[in-house]
């Protein structure tokens, strides 16, 4: 497996590098071939040279930077997604997939328009908050894997988001809000998804809060069932904040 | 009749208040609601210094104040810290006469960096501090550019500004102002040519956004940097740490003030030399400066000695989500070289709001624990396992680390016969739940 950590210097924003990090441990544990690239501005990408790429989330001008610099790729990544290769996108890098970001003093930039959605910046108040997010399963996924059960919370992501912006227009969202943020003010669902692209407002290092659902993706695109016996403290550490966090939603 | 009215309820709000153990902002958040444009309707002292960033406010006034009033000046300051509007108003009330003129010859206020913009709509400061900013605190506060625009709002054309040009981007506050007053290290002791944090946010130039170099690194992205594609580079200062040795606890400035330090971290180094900067701003000579600051103990209680049955131990505050400051007592632990113990405890990210969000944890160096001289690591509390993840992607061996999930365990674990001195890096929502189960000397 070829993984590419893209923008690994600029969009690295709340502890993002422990994401490839975490991918990288769970291949070599279970014995997948891996090599992981890192490139950021100034680089040329060949797209179809990696299995999975992942971009982490940046400041407000940073990710105009990378927005800037992905413009002559537009072709070459909507290539890659159709052909059904992984793009993970946290934070906000995946804001620049859509038609127009609008920052705080009304600028636009035009979006890559991968999609068609529309993102509005302000700068009076971050938007903050921790959350809680379900997986919303497609018709087609396996059902033994994770999310099959209603009841099974492996199902729900933890995480945290942090962000000024809100997103207009997603019609295939991620996530359903069960805590926190979702793509629109008062909004219940949350990211978006397209084949084996994923993108999330969940900032930081949510692959290794979220052992399961690191080992769903993990599976998904090696095309195996992988093992993750090795993450005992990964799985605690998931359980407790999912605990803390119920706690907060019962409080309230 | 409005204003008399309301220093009057600050006044008593705050002697209750005190009485009864409260902190310092309640009183001034009912004089805003009284009199919302109170603070324009006081008479302020001539001088007034204000000193915000993301770390070293508190310790820096601290020291501007003491180094002031041990030379005669009469100063009104926020002791407390309470630093946001509510605080500073109960300050200012709490100075003034009943006819609304403030009693000093300074008023020194330390600044939450969010809260500076609303603080300073009435209050404009004479002198302004800024002495760094970091990544802290970041589920309020967003990033370091985020709270770098928001102190923009807070800067009046008139006022003196006073910078820390190791910042690359505090630096950036100087632009289109002629007499800022720059601060700064020259050559340190510990001063690297290589970059070697586990994040960098001095690589790409805050003006232009281009790759930025450094000559070299005091630590994380404070040093001495220069962009080729704008210019933008480290300014010449006027106040200057021109040597220190942290092992000898040593600090020169400007080649003839010698301080010795109580503490031997960079932090108490920029602390004080920022607090000389403010002081010799104010016509106080250099060598009246020195013996006020020579081994000076904060009083702000961030660094505590203790015993644990026969072993000792010292805590050092260190503010959770803020990598930072974490760093600096890894590095004071580490470079121990008579041999420690390291507690980190984690059980409640925040003392004053609730956030489960432990993604700061992987901003912070925890490799620097690999050192010789620490022989044990105790990771506690109730996101111990987050603690564990995060030391599993550093390259110190298994079987030095103890996992444990309360921190009256951790208590009861440490208190064993081993010989070395346990240091305690910990937040001031979880110091307490360690402090009350030992002795404090």
């Amino acid at each position: 497996m070829k993984i590419l950590h893209l923008y690994y210097d600029l969009m690295n924003l709340y502890g993002e590098y422990a994401n490839v990090a975490a991918l990288k441990r769970l291949l070599d544990k279970n014995k997948v071939p891996c090599k992981v690239d890192t490139l950021s501005v100034g680089d040329k990408i060949q797209f179809l040279d990696y299995d999975l790429i992942y971009v982490g989330s940046g400041t407000e001008r940073n990710q105009k930077l990378i927005l800037e610099h992905l413009k002559r790729s537009k072709e070459a990544l909507k290539a890659y997604l159709d052909a059904g290769r992984f793009l993970i996108m946290t934070g906000n890098s995946f804001e620049i997939l859509g038609k127009e970001i609008v920052d705080a003093k009304g600028k636009k930039y035009a979006g890559l328009e991968i999609f068609d959605f529309t993102v509005t910046e302000q700068e009076r108040t971050r938007d903050t908050a921790d959350a809680v997010f379900k997986l919303i399963e497609e018709q087609e996924r396996n059902k033994e894997e994770i999310g099959s059960d209603s009841e099974n919370t492996h199902a729900k992501l933890v995480g945290f988001i942090n962000k000024c912006s809100t997103i207009q227009g997603i019609e295939t969202p991620l996530f359903q809000v069960e805590m926190g943020l979702g793509n629109e003010k008062a909004g219940q669902t949350e990211g978006i998804r397209y084949k084996n692209f994923y993108g999330t407002h969940l900032t930081g290092p949510m692959l290794i809060k979220n052992p399961y659902f690191l080992m769903k993706l993990a599976s998904d695109l090696c095309g195996k069932q992988m093992k993750g016996d090795y993450l005992v403290h990964e799985k605690a550490g998931y359980e407790i904040t999912l605990r803390e966090l119920s706690k907060r939603m019962e409080a309230k | 009749m409005k204003v008399l009215f309301t220093i009057v309820v600050c006044k008593v709000l705050r002697l209750i208040g005190k009485m009864v153990g409260k902190g310092s902002s309640l009183p001034g958040k009912i004089a805003l609601k009284i009199c919302p444009d109170i603070l324009d309707r006081v008479k302020l002292p001539k001088y007034i210094i204000a000193v915000t960033g993301s770390n070293g406010k508190t310790s820096t006034v601290e020291m501007i104040a003491h180094i002031l009033m041990e030379n005669g000046k009469n100063v009104a300051w926020n002791k407390e810290g309470s630093n946001q509007i509510e605080g500073v108003t109960t300050l200012v009330l709490n100075s003034a006469t009943l006819t609304g003129k403030v009693k000093a010859d300074i008023l020194l206020i330390e600044s939450d960096e969010r809260f500076a913009r609303y603080t300073f709509k009435y209050i404009k400061p004479t002198h302004y501090v800024i002495t760094n900013l970091y990544r802290d605190q970041l589920t309020r506060n967003g990033h370091p550019e985020w709270v770098y625009n928001a102190l923009l709002d807070s800067i009046h054309p008139e006022t003196q500004l006073i910078l820390n040009a190791d910042d690359p981007l505090v630096s950036c506050f100087g632009y289109g102002k002629e007499n800022v007053i720059w601060f700064g290290a020259g050559d340190l002791s510990t001063d690297t040519t290589e970059f070697d944090g586990v994040y960098h946010d001095g690589q790409y130039c805050p003006n232009c956004k281009m790759p930025m170099t450094y000559s070299k690194y005091h630590y994380n992205h404070i040093g001495h940097y220069q962009c080729e594609a704008c210019g933008h580079k480290r300014n010449d200062t006027t106040y200057t740490v021109t040597s220190a040795d942290l092992e000898a606890g040593v600090a020169v400035i400007n080649e003839e003030y010698e301080i010795k330090l109580a503490l031997k971290s960079l932090y108490n180094i920029y602390n004080i030399l920022a607090a000389f900067t403010v002081a010799s701003l104010a016509d106080i000579d250099g060598k009246d400066i020195v013996p006020h600051i020579n081994n000076y103990v904060l009083k702000n209680g961030r660094v505590v000695t203790f015993s644990l049955g026969n072993r000792k131990g010292t805590l050092l505050t260190s503010k959770h989500e803020n990598s930072i400051s974490y760093n600096q007592s890894l590095r004071i632990a580490a470079a121990d070289k008579e041999g420690c113990d390291v507690v980190i405890i984690v059980d409640a990210v925040s003392r004053k709001y609730f956030t489960s969000d432990v993604s700061w944890l992987w901003d912070i160096d925890f490799h620097l624990l690999g050192s010789e001289n620490v022989k044990q690591i105790v990771l506690a509390g109730t996101y111990c396992n987050d603690l564990a993840v995060r030391f599993s992607y550093t390259d110190i061996e298994n079987d030095k680390i103890q996992i444990l999930e309360t921190v009256e365990d951790a208590v009861t674990y440490l208190n064993n016969e081993r010989k070395e001195k346990i240091y305690v890096i910990t937040c001031f929502s979880d110091k307490d739940k360690f402090l009350t189960r030992v002795v404090v000397d």
